[in-house]
This record gives structure tokens, sequence and C-alpha cells, in this order.
């Protein structure tokens, strides 16, 4: 037993923990200050004020939200499907939760060793400071980022509201449609790095350039997946208010209402620390010494951590101006955006990069030239894709369908042109 | 590489922790908040209009047809993974490498094709 435990209890298993608890608590407390910060940045944007009630300038806003949330009514509509209804904003919640465990925080630190009485003596060797140091981390993310889409699909369809079922198919048929191009784009680094471990990529970015220097277009690629992926503007369409209300969540209120809106936040989170850790070096800032993979101390690792959050923290700000500044796009574009543009993008971009791999031209300005002839590509192929449909060309109103005054007005006096009782036309001429 | 199962350990740890957290939630907000029933409060919000009909109803096949394309094009990204790990430490000049690249090449032109026949069919028309 005891030989067990010292096979298991390892420095790497210590820190982990450790990381876990920490993480998950800033991360909880991150995420209800961020919508904080989203309704003080919409304010700022909408020159409004916003919430400035509680506490000051609404410090202790997300505090009451949390309390009022717990003490409201707990409640079910008619004909709902309850197993379903409750299983839906824990589907939700638990994949936004589990995500970022991968993510290596503080990257390498050098523990010193340290005897605990029960548990024996561990560290002296070197630990990622990291949830959980996964030799397949990044497939780990993207499995975990995809599980989302069930509490969508379910709370959806539990809520027997004809308006969350649509949100909710809305949600699911983008989510999944832009699960595609994001794993094009995760290959064209993957084929670059050749590694999975987020430790790894994060080293071999410090040693080639950020790949984001490398994999411009894939970078691009990859953020506009993660914004349709955490249903955000401008690929809200789950919960387009002016048409769905409030799309798959409804019909939801108390704290299920509130784990819907948790995990959207925490979601946001996870995948801006995926896109920091994938393209934008991680913990890793040029020139600063302390957040290279060389510096192994203590001070170092915080230092990292502190890099890390500040990258996140800037990527969730930029989605949240991308929200407050973009109008939102309809449904069929969202969709077309995805299966007719963004994931022919991604399959070039993979078969391209793999034919410079195989040609040994991956330095960064190499794949960097790629990426620019792709675009230009992109951009010459762009007049000659067929257009629009028929159906959504601007037609005039007057004589079409959708006109208030009949095309061919019928002599007024001989027979009121009415339907069902009403009259047809807008009180011109039928009405006496 | 071998698979080092303790370190998933710290994975397990959080999902039950999340696991905790959701349910921690739920049971919270059921005792903490008031239960009052009715009738009128229980129907479903449509707008202030009282609901025609449930909401299990036939939706349109487009979504099907969308899942399923996405099971191809999904199923074929997974599988790519290891290629494209292990193909950056192929060594390009031995035989090995080329095999490597012209059997995926292969296998993304079966796809394209697939993807060529489900625009062609319009698949991918949402208006």
């Amino acid at each position: 037993m005891l030989e067990f435990l010292d096979e298991v209890v390892t420095g790497q298993l210590v820190v982990s923990v450790a990381v876990i608890l920490v993480i998950l608590h800033v991360n909880l407390v991150g995420v209800a200050y961020l919508i904080l910060l989203e309704r003080k940045l919409s304010a700022w944007i909408q020159d409004r004020i916003g919430p400035n009630r509680c506490g000051p300038v609404g410090l202790f806003q997300p505090i009451a939200d949390g309390v009022k949330l717990l003490v409201k009514e707990d409640y079910k509509p008619k004909g709902a499907d309850l197993a379903l209804f409750s299983l839906a904003p824990m589907a939700i919640i638990i994949p936004a939760l589990i995500g970022w465990v991968v993510i290596p925080w503080g990257g390498e630190w050098a523990m010193p060793e340290f005897t605990l009485p029960v548990l024996g003596t561990f560290g002296g060797q070197r630990v990622v400071v990291a949830g959980a140091d996964v030799g397949i981390g990044v497939i780990f993310l993207l499995a975990v980022a995809s599980l989302g889409v069930y509490g969508v699909t379910l709370g959806g369809w539990a809520s027997n509201n004809k308006y969350s079922l649509f949100g909710g198919l809305r949600a699911t048929a983008g989510m999944i449609s832009y699960e595609i191009p994001m794993g094009a784009s995760i290959l064209a680094v993957l084929l670059l790095s050749g590694a999975v471990r987020p430790q790894t990529l994060i080293e071999q970015q410090v040693a080639g350039g950020w790949y984001v220097v490398a994999q411009p277009l894939a970078a691009l690629l990859f953020f506009v997946c993660i914004l349709a992926e955490a249903n955000r503007a401008p690929f809200d369409n789950a919960e387009a208010e002016q048409e769905l209300v409030g799309g798959y969540h409804t019909e939801y209120s108390s704290m299920r209402f509130g784990m819907f809106l948790l995990a959207e936040y925490a979601h946001l989170i996870t995948s801006s620390a995926f896109l920091a850790l994938l393209f934008l070096g991680g913990y890793h800032l040029p020139f600063v010494g302390w957040t290279s993979p060389a510096a192994v101390g203590l001070g170092p690792a915080l230092v990292k951590v502190v890099v890390f959050f500040t990258k996140v923290f800037f990527i969730v700000s930029f989605m949240m101006l991308v929200r407050w500044t973009i109008p939102r796009v309809r449904w069929d574009q969202v969709m077309k955006l995805a299966w007719n543009a963004l994931i022919p993008l991604g399959i070039a971009l993979v078969v391209l990069t793999a034919a410079l791999v195989y040609l040994e031209w991956t330095a960064w300005w190499q794949t960097l030239l790629m990426n620019a002839a792709v675009a230009a590509a992109v951009l010459a192929i762009q007049p000659l894709m067929p257009g629009p449909a028929e159906k959504n060309r601007r037609v005039p109103l007057a004589g079409s369908r959708f006109c208030p005054i009949a095309p061919e007005p019928v002599s007024a006096e001989s027979e009121a042109p009415t339907t069902g009782g009403r009259p047809a036309s807008r009180g011109l001429a039928g009405v006496s | 590489m071998t698979t080092d199962h303790a370190s998933y350990l710290p994975v397990l740890l959080i999902v039950l922790m999340a696991i905790a957290f959701a349910v921690g939630n739920i049971v919270l907000s059921r005792l903490l908040g008031p239960r009052r029933e009715g009738a009128v409060k229980a129907t479903t919000y449509e707008s202030g209009m009282d609901p025609i009909g449930g909401a299990r109803k036939r939706f349109n096949v487009r979504f099907y047809v969308l899942a399923m394309i996405f099971l191809v094009f999904d199923v074929e990204i997974i599988f790519l993974y290891p290629w494209a790990v292990s193909f950056a430490h192929v060594d390009p000049r031995s035989p090995d490498g080329a095999l490597f690249l012209g059997r995926v090449l292969f296998f993304l032109f079966t796809t394209v094709v697939a993807y060529i026949y489900a625009w062609r069919k319009g698949v991918f028309r949402f208006e």
C-alpha cells in the first residue's frame, strides 16, 4: 500500500493539486468579475454608467447577483423533461470548468526537496506548474471544448419551448460546424510542432517564434472558431434576443440559469488560454529572461502565471469589445461562413503546411509567406465564388409580397377586400 | 513514450470537483429558493402568447444532414492528429516521408470529393 502511494504521490501530483485548488477558485471568481467587466465595458461603449450601486463602482455586483440567483425559485415549466432539464446546466458547466486543467500556467519549476510527515519526501525534480501534466494536453482541450455542445442541445430540447428548441438547434449546428475549422487550424500548428504536450508547444514557440507569426491565418481561424464555439457575438444566434427571446436558456431560472451564464464565461477563459497556448507563446514574453523555459525558479514560475493570465485577460477583453462592436450575423451567413469559407481554408492550410514540412521549409518566415500566399489566393478567388441566393437579395417593398398595399387595387367601392374578417389593406380604401 | 496513468489523477480530481460544483449549485438553489406552483406560471414563455401545441415537433431535416456531414469531417480531422504529430518526426528524405504525405493527401482528397458532392447537392444552403 505504501509503496503504491510512493509511486503515485509525486512532486508533480502535489503541485497539480495545489494548482487545481488555486486556479479553480481564481477561475470562478474571475468568471463572476468578467460578467461585471463585460457589463462595464458595454456601458462604456454605449455611453452609459453600468452597474454602480453595489459597493464602490459596482464591485460587489457579482456577489449580489450570485446570492440573488441562489435564492430565486428553481422553476420548471410544464411539460419539460425534468431529468434532461436538470442535466443540461451540469452538462454545460462541467466541461467549461475542467478544460483549463492541462494549461501549463507557470511552466517548469525545479521543485526543491521537502518532506511531509505521512506521505514522505517529494520534489528534487522538475515539475510543471499545471493542473495536470498530460501528454495529450491539446487533444484533451479540444475534446473537452466540444463536450459543451451537449448542454446546449439538451437545454433546448428539454424546455418544451419552441424558442428554446430553435435556439438549441441553431447553437448546436453552429458549434459543431465551427469545430471542424478549429481542428484544422490546430493541425496547422501541430504539423510544425510535432507535439501535443502543452509545455513542449510553448518551448518550441520560445525557440522558433510564436505561432501567431508563423501561422497568422490559422490564428485568425482559431479566434473566429472560439468565438463561435462559445456562442459569442457576432455568432450568438442561439440567443438572438429579437427572434428567440433567450434561446436555449429561456425557461431557466435560479442557479440553473446562473450555471449557463458561468459556463459561457468559464468557456471564454479556457478558450482564450487555449489561444494563448497555441499561438501567443503561453507564458513567454520576448526579451524577458524570467519568462523563458530556462528559468525554473519559484519567482519565474509566479511571473509566468501572471504573464499567462494577463494574456488571457487581454484576449477575453478583446472578445468583449468584438461583441459590443460588431452586429450579429444572420444564421445562414454564420453557417455559410463555416462550411463554404473556413473549412476549405482550414484544409488548404493543413495541406500546404504538410507540404512545407515535407520540404523542410518550416522557418517562421517560410510559413508566413505561405499564409500570405493563401490570403492572396482567397482574395483572388473570392469574386468568382457563387453569390448569395436570389431570396436574400434586396427586393423593393412596393410590389413585393410583403407590401401592405395590394399590387393591383380592385375597385374600392364594389368589394371591400377582406380576409377572415380583417381588412387586407391598412385602411387606405377598404375600411368604411 | 509510455502513458503515465498517474498524471491523469488530477484530471479525475477536477472532474469530481466540477461535478460537485454543478450538483451543489442545483441542490443549494432548490433548498434556498421558494417553491410556488401555478398553472399559468408553468406555461412556457413564448412572447406572452398562449403556447400553441408543444415543442416536441419535427424540425427541419437539414439539421440531420448537417450532423452527418459534421461526423464525416470531424472524424477525419481527428484521424489527422496522430499523423500530424508523427509527421514532424519523420525524415522527409527517407521513403517513409513521401509515403506518409501521399497517403494522407489521398485521404484528404476523398474527403474533398465528398465535400464537393455535398456542396453540389445543396447541403450547405441554409437560407
